[in-house]
C-alpha cells in the first residue's frame, strides 16, 4: 500500500515535471495565449462596435450606405448618410497607392540593387526616419509647405484638362481652393506617408531573394533590368504585395494628416480638386461633440463600417498573396 | 523545470513590479493637482470661505467635465479659486459639451459644462439637473477681401439675411446687390469674385450659436441648428470646414474672398478684421462685451424653467445678434455629499459675482452676465439643496 502511495505521488510529480521539463508545453501555452489574445482584441472591438452602433442600425437601415455623394450628414436633424466619407477615404487611399507602389518600388529596387555602398546607409536611415514622423507634422508641414508649393498648381493644371475630352468626368472638377485643401492633397500626403512602409518591407524582401537568382538570370545573358523586372520582382511578387497591403492599411485609417489638409467639406461632386471628409476624420471632428445619441451611434457605426472595409481589403489582398504564392513555382524558391 | 521556472518566476516579478510602479506614480500625480502654492487671489474671498471648521487643503475635488468652448474659463477659475478656498481643487477637464452632459446624468462628475441646452429625454433621465448660464460668447464674420483696405476702408457691414443667404448659397458673388445695398460706401470696392464660406468642422458651440442665429435671420435656413450641422454651400463646392477657430482663421487668411465665423475672443485676441451687422431693431452694431450685455439685457426674461435661453437676434437698439451662453449643469437636489454640495455653490457663486473671477474670464474674451440675468441665476442658485437642508454660498 505504501509502494502504491508513493508511486502515486511520483507520477504527479512525474507529470509535472514531464510537463515542465523542457519548457515546451508552457512556452507553447504562453505563446499561444499571446496569440489568442490579438483575435480577441480583434473581436472585441467588432462586437463593440457593433452592439454600440444597434440603435443607428434599427433607425437609419441601409439608408446610411446609399451610394450617392449628394447625401446629408446633419446632427441637427438626425440625417446620416456616410457614402462621402466611405468614397473619401477609398479616393484618397487609392490616389496614395496607386501613386505611391511604383515610387516605393524603384526606391526599393535602386536601395537593394543598384545603390552605391556609400549611400546605402543614410538613404536607408532617411526611409525610416521618414516612417516614424508623426502625421501631425506631415500635416503641419502640408499645410504650409507641401499644399500651396504643390498641390495648388498641380489642382489648377489638372482642373484645366478637364476641358480635354477624355477629361471631362467629375474627378477633375475645378477650380482648387487658394489654400490646395482638397481630396487631391489629402491623396498626395498620404501618398508620402506610406512610401516609406512600402519601400522598407519591399527592399526587405527584395534583399532576401538569394543570390543563386541574380546569378542565374545573369548567367543566362539578361541584363540588370531584365534580372530586376523578370526575376527579381516576380519572385518577391508576394512579399511586396505585403508590403502594400500595411501601406494600404495605413492610409486608410490616417485621421490627423487627412484632417488637416483635405478641407472637410460634405462636398457633393466627388471631384479631387474639392474638399471632402474621410471616415476617420469625420469621427475625430464630430466625436468630441456629439450632442444626439444617434449622432453617437452613426459615428460609431461608420467606424465599424470602416474597420469592416479594412478587414475586407486586407483578405482581398491576402487571397491576391496567396494566388500570386501559388502560382509561383516552388522550385524556383528553392 | 527550475530554468522554465526561473525565468517564469521572472516574469512574475516583472510584471509585479511594473504594476506597483505605476501604482505608486499615481500618487504623486493626485499631490500635484493639489494647489499648495497658489495664492494670488486670497484677497477678494468671499465671507463663505471661513467655514466653521476649517477643511484641509485640497481635501474637497469638484470634478467637472464637458464643453471645450468654456474650458478657458474654467482653467482659469480652478487656477485661481484654490487661493479663495484652499480647501477646494477644481478639476475640469474639455471633453465636449455631449461628454459632459452624459457625464453629469451618469453622476461620475460634480458639474458638466455645455454650450447646448438639455433635450428633453436628458431632462428626464437627469431628473435634476438645474442649468446655470454663468457667461456668454459672442460670434463674429471674419472675412477676406483684399481689395479692401483694413485701415483706410470702413468694416463690411451685413445684416441677418444676407448672412443667411450667402451660407445657403444664394448668395454667391461679392458684387451682389444685397451686399453692395448695405455697404455703399465701398460698394465700388466689392469683387464680382465667389464667396468662399469657411464654416467649423469640429463640433463646437460656436456653431451651435451662429446656426440659431441663422434660424432666427431666415425663415428659408432649412439645415438646422446644432454643434455639426451639413452645410447648404459644402454640396455646392464653395465651403470648407476649419478644425477650431485656429483651422478657420486659416482657411480664410489663406483663401481670398472667403468669410467664416469665429468666437469674438479669438478675433480680437488675432486682430482679425470682423465685420458690424445690422441688428434687428435695424442698427450697425459692433461685437463688442457691451452689445453682447444688451443682448442678454433682451432676454433677460425669456429663460425657460431650466434657465436657458437662446439670446441671438435680439431686438435691443444696441444688441448684438450673434451671440449665446455657456451653462454649468448641476443636480439640483440630490447630491448627498454635502461638504461637496456647499463648495460647488460657494464656487458656481465666486463665478457669477467675484470681480476678479470675472474679470479672469472676460479678459479671455467671455462676456459676464449683465445684473438683470446675474440675479435669476442668483435666485435658483439658493434653492439648490442637500439631502433636504438648503445649501448657502
Amino acid at each position: 500500500m505504501k509502494n502504491i502511495s508513493i508511486s502515486k505521488r511520483n507520477t504527479w510529480q512525474e507529470r509535472l515535471n514531464r510537463f515542465t521539463r523542457h519548457g515546451d508545453i508552457p512556452w507553447s501555452l504562453l505563446i499561444g495565449a499571446m496569440a489568442i489574445l490579438t483575435l480577441v482584441v480583434v473581436i472585441a472591438i467588432a462586437w463593440m462596435l457593433w452592439t454600440q452602433s444597434a440603435d443607428a442600425r434599427a433607425k437609419i437601415g441601409w439608408d446610411f450606405f446609399r451610394p450617392t455623394l449628394d447625401a446629408t450628414w446633419n446632427p441637427a436633424k438626425d440625417i446620416y448618410q456616410a457614402w462621402p466619407f466611405i468614397y473619401g477615404t477609398l479616393i484618397t487611399s487609392l490616389v496614395a497607392i496607386v501613386l505611391a507602389v511604383p515610387i516605393s518600388l524603384g526606391i526599393a529596387v535602386f536601395l537593394a540593387e543598384l545603390c552605391p555602398e556609400r549611400l546605402r546607409l543614410p538613404l536607408n536611415w532617411m526611409i525610416e526616419m521618414l516612417a516614424a514622423i508623426p502625421s501631425v507634422v506631415y500635416g503641419l508641414w502640408g499645410i504650409f509647405v507641401f499644399l500651396p508649393a504643390v498641390v495648388t498648381p498641380v489642382g489648377e493644371f489638372l482642373s484645366h484638362l478637364s476641358v480635354l475630352p477624355g477629361f471631362t468626368g467629375t474627378l477633375f472638377t475645378g477650380p482648387i481652393s487658394e489654400d490646395g485643401t482638397s481630396r487631391l492633397a489629402a491623396g498626395l500626403i498620404l501618398t508620402i506617408m506610406v512610401i516609406p512602409t512600402i519601400t522598407a518591407i519591399s527592399r526587405d524582401v527584395l534583399l532576401a531573394i538569394p543570390n543563386s537568382q541574380r546569378e542565374a538570370a545573369m548567367g543566362l545573358g539578361s541584363t540588370r533590368w531584365e534580372m530586376i523586372w523578370q526575376v527579381l520582382l516576380p519572385y518577391g511578387l508576394s512579399g511586396i504585395l505585403g508590403a502594400v497591403i500595411l501601406g494600404l492599411g495605413r492610409a486608410l485609417g490616417e485621421t490627423m494628416a487627412v484632417t488637416m489638409v483635405m478641407g472637410n467639406a460634405n462636398e457633393a461632386t466627388g471631384s479631387l480638386l474639392k474638399a471632402g471628409y474621410t471616415m476617420a476624420s469625420l469621427l475625430a471632428l464630430q466625436f468630441k461633440e456629439a450632442v444626439t445619441p444617434l449622432h453617437t451611434e452613426a459615428m460609431i457605426e461608420l467606424g465599424f463600417t470602416l474597420f469592416a472595409i479594412t478587414l475586407i481589403l486586407n483578405l482581398f489582398a491576402r487571397f491576391l498573396v496567396w494566388q500570386v504564392a501559388r502560382r509561383t513555382p516552388q522550385e524556383a524558391r528553392a | 523545470m527550475s530554468k522554465f521556472f526561473r525565468s517564469f518566476v521572472f516574469v512574475a516579478v516583472a510584471f509585479s513590479f511594473l504594476l506597483a510602479a505605476c501604482g505608486t506614480s499615481a500618487v504623486p500625480t493626485a499631490t500635484e493637482a493639489m494647489p499648495a502654492t497658489q495664492a494670488p487671489a486670497a484677497t477678494s474671498a468671499p465671507a463663505s470661505a471661513a467655514t466653521p471648521t476649517p477643511l484641509a487643503p485640497g481635501s474637497v475635488t469638484l470634478t467637472g467635465t464637458g464643453s471645450t468652448f468654456q474650458f478657458p474659463a474654467e482653467q482659469a477659475y480652478a487656477e485661481f479659486f484654490p487661493g479663495v478656498d484652499p480647501a477646494v481643487v477644481i478639476n475640469y477637464t474639455g471633453t465636449g459639451s455631449g461628454a459632459g452632459k452624459k457625464a453629469i446624468i451618469d453622476g461620475t462628475v460634480d458639474f458638466a459644462g455645455s454650450d447646448a441646452v438639455l433635450n428633453p429625454d436628458e431632462i428626464t433621465a437627469g431628473k435634476d439637473l438645474q442649468i446655470y448660464p454663468f457667461l456668454a460668447g459672442a460670434t463674429v464674420i471674419a472675412y477676406n477681401l483684399p481689395s479692401l483696405d483694413p485701415k483706410n476702408d470702413p468694416k463690411l457691414i451685413l445684416d441677418g439675411k444676407t448672412l443667411a443667404d450667402i451660407y445657403m448659397g444664394k448668395i454667391t458673388k461679392w458684387n451682389d446687390p444685397a451686399i453692395a445695398a448695405l455697404n455703399p460706401k465701398i460698394a465700388s470696392k466689392l469683387p464680382a469674385q465667389p464667396i468662399f464660406t469657411v464654416h467649423r468642422a469640429d463640433g463646437s458651440g460656436t456653431t451651435e450659436i451662429f446656426t440659431n442665429a441663422l434660424t432666427a435671420f431666415s425663415s428659408d435656413w432649412t439645415a438646422g441648428h446644432g454643434t455639426v450641422i451639413d452645410w447648404p454651400t459644402d454640396k455646392a463646392g464653395t465651403g470648407k470646414g476649419g478644425n477650431g477657430n485656429p483651422g478657420v482663421t486659416a482657411e480664410i487668411a489663406k483663401n481670398q474672398y472667403s468669410l467664416g465665423y469665429v468666437e469674438y475672443a479669438y478675433a480680437v485676441q488675432n486682430n482679425l478684421p470682423f465685420a458690424q451687422m445690422v441688428n434687428k431693431a435695424g442698427n450697425v452694431v459692433t461685437a463688442s462685451p457691451d452689445s453682447t450685455k444688451a443682448a442678454m439685457t433682451d432676454f433677460a426674461n425669456a429663460f425657460t424653467p431650466q434657465l436657458t435661453a437662446v439670446i441671438v437676434d435680439a431686438p435691443g437698439a444696441n444688441s448684438w445678434p450673434i451671440a449665446g451662453y455657456t451653462y454649468i449643469i448641476i443636480h439640483q437636489t440630490s447630491m448627498t455629499d454635502c461638504v461637496k454640495a456647499q463648495k460647488l455653490v460657494e464656487y458656481i457663486h465666486w463665478i457669477l459675482t467675484n470681480p476678479a473671477a470675472v474679470k479672469y474670464a472676460t479678459d479671455l474674451g467671455f462676456i459676464p452676465l449683465p445684473n438683470a440675468v446675474q440675479q435669476k441665476v442668483l435666485d435658483t442658485l439658493g434653492k439648490v439643496t442637500c439631502s433636504g437642508q438648503p445649501v448657502h454660498w
